[in-house]
């Protein structure tokens, strides 16, 4: 279970509160999600919960499975299960992807305690979740994202997600810059590692990926804080009428 | 400029000290004039300091405080070549156990050849003291006695003065050597040493050829290199030309590299300096016949106190040929780079295309990298470019790989590998990649 308790976030390099008294519970099996205006901490509540040094925590708490993550590096967040698919997939010219991938699922093997795959053991593994995302091998012996479409990189951050078998999976806007045929991959891919053992928050932007990611819950996050909660059924309301009513109030 | 100066220690004992030696140098009566010239040209103006432009960020008059005994050796006389895990342990393994015809220069002196009896018709390999001492080779002569201005090169005229032993290479019209042609030289005495070795080679039109130096030292042991390569390339001939300079922290490695290019040909230089005191890396190319394209390349690893020094002159004499030239620094510690490339287009050298590229990723606060591109361009028809970037890892790609599980240590590996990969595609032969990438590896990890 992901529980995270009053927090407060600022940018680390200058005093802007970005998150304030942030309270908001996953149980494990269920998917969430978080939807809000431009803005509001979306992106950086997934940041922060992947543990990136840009903000500093001034208040509160973030436990996952009862341990509070916020002193962990974010390696060992990893190897606790936590997983943040970027909005904005990151490009590693000069390594493969395939030697991403391999050196990622091998460290995390090792530090979660399980032999490190072998070379034929771990390009079955890729083929075989690669497929079901229509991601071929041949597209990962290029550099990690360098010269991908934004629907392969998303597709990409996907497979790195079954690959890495977290626990908790934050997708930070993961439908932004796609068409309809590449949302549905994704969707389907996600769909697929929905578990009893995960706990999975989805921060969204607009309603549409919630047709095909179906929450058990949707908070509004605006002006640093969850405002409202409600069923799938809050989705569409907003998509309906905007986020004008919480915006209006931090004006 | 011609200040009168005094002679530093270094100067004089390299000057005196030529008498004492010049009895065991090898070579021809002719031979001993090249060298008593060149000494000459060294006594006029010293070791090069830094108000000379060309040294200006490597002041070898400061830098060279005293001159090491220098090697000798004579024709005939063969030294022990080292054994098989001594030669892994200072070369490395893959380059160590590489298919390859092995010429071994054992502190100056020439220790044997592995493979000769592979070599096709038509190829002349020789130790050098043996082609000096030999009959009468034109191409040798000339090479040898090569003039230089002795202001800005007296490091080649004290190659040339001083030199005890290298490869004589001649492959004749259109012959190819399908393995690489690997000189070893290998610097392991007791104590300080001064090594002079010297390479000359002439690849004749058509003809295929893939030249290895590895330049290695014992660990610990203290150097004074001084190496230089001449190579004239025929016309539509291919030449690989590949140095590995990692002769260990105690070493100042001085070396040079004078190419000379025909027309429709093919040459790739690549250079990997990883583990060195004070490096001075030099290239000067010429592009005589038209339509020939030359890659000259390579990797400088530093940390420490280390100095390395990569400077280039890229001379289009004759047109429609291409340079490119790509560095990679990582520099660690308080370690310094330097990149000095000069392109020269000529007046008839129209249609040159040439691209000059430095770039140095920073490991630590106290480094120190100074790029220096000159273009000098006298032709109005060409392309030439050139650019210079310097860098540290990428704070927000770390984050991404660790948020990948991979931790701190590897996912910086993992941003050098992606650094310097770049520079080890240009590195055609697969198992030389391989062999290179090794040694850049285990400089890593050490």
């Amino acid at each position: 279970m992901l529980e995270i308790r009053n927090l407060h976030v600022k940018l680390a390099e200058e005093d802007k509160a970005i998150i304030r008294g942030l309270d908001l519970v996953v149980p494990k099996g269920e998917v969430h999600a978080i939807m809000g205006p431009n803005g509001s901490g979306k992106s950086t509540l997934a940041y922060v919960l992947a543990g990136r040094d840009d903000y500093e925590v001034t208040d509160g708490d973030i436990l996952w499975n009862g341990e509070s993550i916020l002193e962990m590096e974010p390696d060992e967040r990893a190897a606790k299960g936590v997983f943040l698919a970027f909005q904005y997939p990151m490009e590693i010219p000069g390594v493969a992807g395939l030697t991403f991938l391999r050196t990622a699922v091998n460290a995390l093997r090792k530090k979660r305690g399980q032999p490190e795959l072998t070379t034929p053991a771990f390009l079955k593994l890729v083929k075989e979740k690669g497929g079901e995302l229509n991601i071929d091998v041949e597209m990962l012996k290029r550099p990690v994202n360098v010269g991908f479409s934004g629907g392969e990189k998303k597709r990409s951050e996907i497979l790195q997600m079954a690959l890495l078998e977290p626990t908790l999976c934050v997708m930070d806007e993961t439908d932004s810059g796609l068409d309809i045929d590449a949302l549905r991959i994704v969707a389907d891919g996600v769909n697929k590692l929905r578990s009893p053992d995960r706990a999975m928050l989805v921060i969204t932007h607009y309603q549409r990926l919630l047709n095909h990611i179906v929450p058990d819950k949707v908070h509004v996050l605006a002006r640093g804080r969850i405002q409202r909660t409600g069923g799938k059924e809050l989705a569409l309301e907003l998509e309906k009428s905007g986020y004008a009513e919480y915006a209006d109030k931090a004006a | 400029m011609n200040v009168a100066v005094t002679k530093t220690r270094a100067e004089q004992a390299l000057l005196q000290g030529f008498e004492q030696v010049a009895g065991v140098l090898p070579g021809a009566v002719w031979v001993r004039a090249a060298r008593e010239k060149a000494l000459g040209a060294v006594e006029a103006l010293g070791l090069p300091h830094r108000r000379v432009e060309e040294w200006k960020y490597t002041d070898l008059r400061a830098a060279l405080k005293e001159a090491f005994p220098p090697a000798v050796a004579s024709a005939g006389k063969v030294a022990e070549p080292p054994s098989p895990e001594a030669l892994a342990a200072a070369i490395g393994p893959e380059l160590a156990t590489m298919a390859a015809i092995r010429v071994m220069i054992r502190n100056g002196r020439f220790a044997g050849i592995d493979g000769a009896a592979r070599l096709p018709a038509g190829v002349v390999l020789a130790p050098l003291a043996e082609a000096l001492s030999g009959r009468t080779d034109e191409a040798l002569e000339s090479a040898f006695a090569v003039e230089v201005d002795a202001a800005r090169q007296p490091v080649i005229a004290l190659n040339t003065a001083y030199a005890t032993d290298g490869v004589r290479l001649a492959v004749s019209p259109g012959v190819e050597i399908t393995e690489p042609v690997h000189v070893v030289f290998l610097a392991d005495a007791s104590g300080p040493l001064a090594v002079t070795t010297r390479n000359v080679i002439d690849i004749g039109p058509g003809a295929k050829v893939t030249i290895v130096e590895s330049h290695a030292g014992a660990a610990g042991v203290a150097l004074q290199a001084n190496t230089v390569t001449q190579i004239n390339v025929g016309d539509g001939a291919r030449v690989a030309h590949l140095k590995v300079i990692a002769e260990g922290e105690r070493a100042l490695h001085l070396g040079s590299s004078l190419v000379k290019l025909g027309a429709d040909a093919t040459y790739r230089a690549f250079e990997l300096t990883a583990g060195v005191g004070l490096a001075r890396n030099e290239t000067m190319l010429s592009y005589l016949g038209e339509n020939t394209a030359a890659d000259v390349s390579g990797m400088a690893l530093g940390r420490g106190s280390a100095h390395i020094d990569t400077t280039l002159t890229i001379d289009h004499v004759a047109p429609a040929c291409e340079s490119r030239e790509l560095f990679k620094y990582v520099l660690d510690g308080e370690a310094r780079g330097i990149f000095q490339g000069k392109v020269i287009v000529r007046p008839d050298a129209q249609k040159s295309d040439g691209k000059q590229m430095a770039q140095a990723l920073m490991l630590s606060e106290a480094v120190e990298f100074d790029s220096k591109p000159e273009l000098e361009i006298y032709a109005d028809d060409v392309v030439c470019g050139h650019g210079s970037t310097v860098a540290e890892i990428e704070p927000d790609l770390v984050f991404y790989c660790r948020s990948r599980g991979i931790p701190l240590e590897e996912a910086r590996a993992l941003l050098i590998d992606s650094f310097i990969g770049e520079a080890l595609e240009k590195v055609e032969d697969e198992t030389l990649r391989e062999a290179f990438a090794a040694v850049a590896r285990r400089w890593l990890e050490a």
